[in-house]
C-alpha cells in the first residue's frame, strides 16, 4: 500500500487498549501500527472500512502471556481494502490466541489477512479467524494465510482458517502451514559452510522481520529489530 | 591435491535403497562427467555426497583428502571444500541474499570480511555472472527465475571457491547465453584448479566445459568409467549399447520417489533439437 501524508497512522507501543473501535472513512487511508513488547492480554479491535477507503494493519508481537486478540474488520462499503500482518514471536509458556476475520460486505472489496508465528520452548500458538464474503459482495477477493514454525517438541501451533463464501464471481484463497523449519531449507543453507544454528537463526529472522516494513517509527523498528535478535 | 574418494556407498532414500555400491575418484583438476538415465540414483549421489539427511548412508565410505566427510555435517562438508549446486536451490523468504552471502563466505574464514572487502567480492561476482548487483537485495531464490536461480548457485561457487563442486543439472532451463556465462563460471574455476562432478542430460554443456572423464550410473552403480568420448556415444546413442555390450538390465522404477522417464530421452531430444538447426 503506498504511503501518503494524508494517511492516518494509528500506533500503539505495549499499551494497546483492551478494546477499541473506529471507521476507516470513504476514500481514507490508515494505517494501524501495533506493537508488543512486555505482556499479552485479551485485546478486541473493531474496524469499519467504509467505499474505497482502506487500512493496513500490521502487529509485531514479541510480549509474553496468555491471553485472546480478536480483530474484526467488516469492509462495509464498495471497493473497501484490508491488509494485515502479524509476526508473533511465542517464548516461553505464553498460550495467545490470534482471531482475526475479515468480513466483505459490499462488492469489489478487497482483503489479505497474513499471520506468522513461532512457537518455542513449551509456548501455544493458535491462529483462527474468518474471512466472510457475504451475499452480495461480488467481485471480491479475499486471502488468507497462517504460518506458524514450531521450534521444541513441547511447543504447539495450530491454524484453522475459514472461509465462508455467499456469493459467486468472488476469489477466494487460504494457506495454513505448521510444521518444523523447512529441512530443505536448513540443507541449503548448512550446505553453503553456516552451522545449523546459524541457519536457523538466518531463516527465522526471515519469516519474522519482513513486519519492520510496516512501520514507519525508526525507533519502534530498532525495538523490533532487538526483539527478532534477542528473542531467538 | 584434492581426492574425492568415493567407495562402496550405498544410500537409501525413505527406505528405498537407491545406490547399491558406487565406487568413484575425483581428483583435484579433473572434471567427471556422471551420466546416466533418470531415476537411477544422479542426484542421490551428489545430495549424499553433500551430506544432505534425507539421504542415509548404509554403507560404504567417503573421504575428501583422507578426511571421513561421514562424519561431518553439511556445513563441515563446504568448510572442507565442498559445493553441491542444487538442481532445485531452495528459496528462503525473507532471508536477504547478500546477508545470506556474507554468512557463507564468513563461515568459511577465521577472520570476519570487513564491509570493503564483502561489497568488492560481490560486485564482481555479480558483474561476471552477468546478475544485476540490485537481486542481491532480494530474499534469496524467492522469485527467481530458473535461470536466474542457476547463475545465483554458480555466483555462490565463485565466491566459496570449493575444491571439489558437484553440478546437479546446473543447464537446465538455462537460455544460451546463460548457458555461456555458467561454462565461463566453471571454466574460470577449473583453472584455479577445482575438481568437477557435473550432471547434465545435454552435450551441450560439456562441449564447453570438456570433461577430462565420464561415468554411467545405472541401478545404482557406475556401469561404465572412462573418456569423455563415453559422452558422444551416449549423445548420439543413449544407453541401449550398455545393455547390449555390457549385459547390464537397465531398471525401471516403479512406483517409487524417483521419475520413470524412458532412458536416453533427453540426449536423443537434444540431438534432434541440433539437427534441425
Amino acid at each position: 500500500m503506498e504511503e501518503n501524508s494524508l494517511d492516518k497512522r494509528i500506533v500503539y507501543v505495549d499499551d494497546i487498549p483492551a478494546s477499541f473501535a473506529f471507521t476507516v472513512n470513504e476514500g481514507e487511508s490508515v494505517h494501524l501500527n501495533l506493537a508488543s513488547f512486555k505482556d499479552f492480554r485479551d485485546r478486541t479491535i473493531d474496524i469499519d472500512v467504509l467505499s474505497n477507503g482502506s487500512l493496513e494493519g500490521a502487529f509485531a508481537d514479541f510480549s509474553r502471556g496468555n491471553g485472546r486478540f480478536v480483530l474484526n474488520i467488516h469492509l462495509r462499503g464498495e471497493g473497501a481494502k484490508c491488509r494485515w500482518s502479524l509476526a508473533s514471536l511465542n517464548n516461553g509458556s505464553s498460550e495467545k490466541h490470534f482471531d482475526t476475520s475479515v468480513f466483505h460486505e459490499a462488492p469489489h472489496t478487497e482483503a489479505l489477512m497474513s499471520n506468522y508465528g513461532i512457537a518455542r520452548d513449551n509456548g501455544k500458538l493458535f491462529f483462527a479467524g474468518v474471512s466472510e464474503i457475504r451475499h452480495g459482495s461480488r467481485k471480491t477477493k479475499t486471502r488468507q494465510e497462517s504460518k506458524i514454525i514450531v521450534f521444541d517438541p513441547e511447543a504447539l501451533g495450530r491454524a484453522s482458517p475459514v472461509l465462508r463464501i455467499g456469493d459467486n464471481d468472488v476469489e477466494a484463497s487460504h494457506a495454513a502451514v505448521v510444521g518444523r523449519l523447512n529441512s530443505a531449507h536448513l540443507f541449503y543453507l548448512e550446505s553453503r559452510g553456516i552451522s545449523e544454528e546459524e541457519a536457523k537463526r538466518l531463516i527465522t529472522l526471515g519469516y519474522l522481520r519482513p513486519i519492520e516494513s510496516f512501520f514507519v517509527d525508526e525507533k519502534i523498528v530498532e525495538r523490533i529489530e532487538q526483539a527478532i535478535e534477542g528473542g531467538i | 591435491m584434492s581426492q574425492l574418494v568415493i567407495k562402496n556407498l550405498e544410500v537409501t532414500v525413505k527406505d528405498q535403497q537407491i545406490l547399491r555400491g558406487v565406487n568413484l575418484t575425483i581428483n583435484e583438476g579433473e572434471t567427471l562427467a556422471l551420466l546416466g538415465p533418470n531415476g537411477h540414483g544422479k542426484s542421490t549421489l551428489l545430495a549424499a555426497i553433500m551430506g544432505n539427511p534425507a539421504y542415509k548412508v548404509t554403507g560404504g565410505t567417503l573421504e575428501l583428502d583422507g578426511h571421513d566427510l561421514l562424519k561431518m555435517t553439511p556445513d563441515l562438508r563446504s568448510k572442507a571444500g565442498l559445493f553441491l549446486a542444487m538442481q532445485y536451490p531452495s528459496e528462503i523468504p525473507g532471508l536477504n541474499s547478500a546477508d545470506f552471502l556474507k554468512s557463507a563466505m564468513n563461515a568459511h574464514r577465521t577472520k570476519a570480511l570487513s564491509l570493503f572487502e564483502f561489497y568488492n567480492a560481490l560486485q564482481n561476482a555479480y558483474k561476471d555472472m552477468g546478475i544485476p548487483f540490485e537481486m542481491s537485495k532480494r530474499n534469496l531464490n524467492e522469485g527467481f527465475s530458473g535461470g536466474e536461480k542457476k547463475r545465483n548457485e554458480m555466483l555462490q561457487m565463485r565466491l566459496l571457491q570449493p575444491k571439489i563442486a558437484l553440478l546437479d543439472e546446473i543447464d537446465s532451463g538455462l537460455d544460451v547465453d546463460a548457458m555461456q556465462i555458467v561454462a565461463e563460471a566453471i571454466n574460470k574455476e577449473q583453472k584455479r584448479g577445482a575438481g568437477f562432478l557435473i550432471i547434465s542430460h545435454y552435450a551441450r554443456l560439456y562441449n564447453m566445459v570438456h570433461p577430462t572423464k565420464a561415468a554411467v550410473l545405472i541401478n545404482g552403480r557406475i556401469a561404465v568409467e572412462g573418456g569423455p568420448e563415453i559422452i558422444t556415444r551416449i549423445d548420439t546413442e543413449g544407453y541401449e549399447w550398455i545393455k547390449d555390450e555390457l549385459g547390464i538390465e537397465i531398471e525401471k522404477e516403479e512406483g517409487g520417489p524417483m521419475n520413470t522417464v524412458s532412458i536416453g530421452a533427453c540426449a536423443t531430444k537434444e540431438r534432434l533439437d541440433n539437427g534441425r538447426k
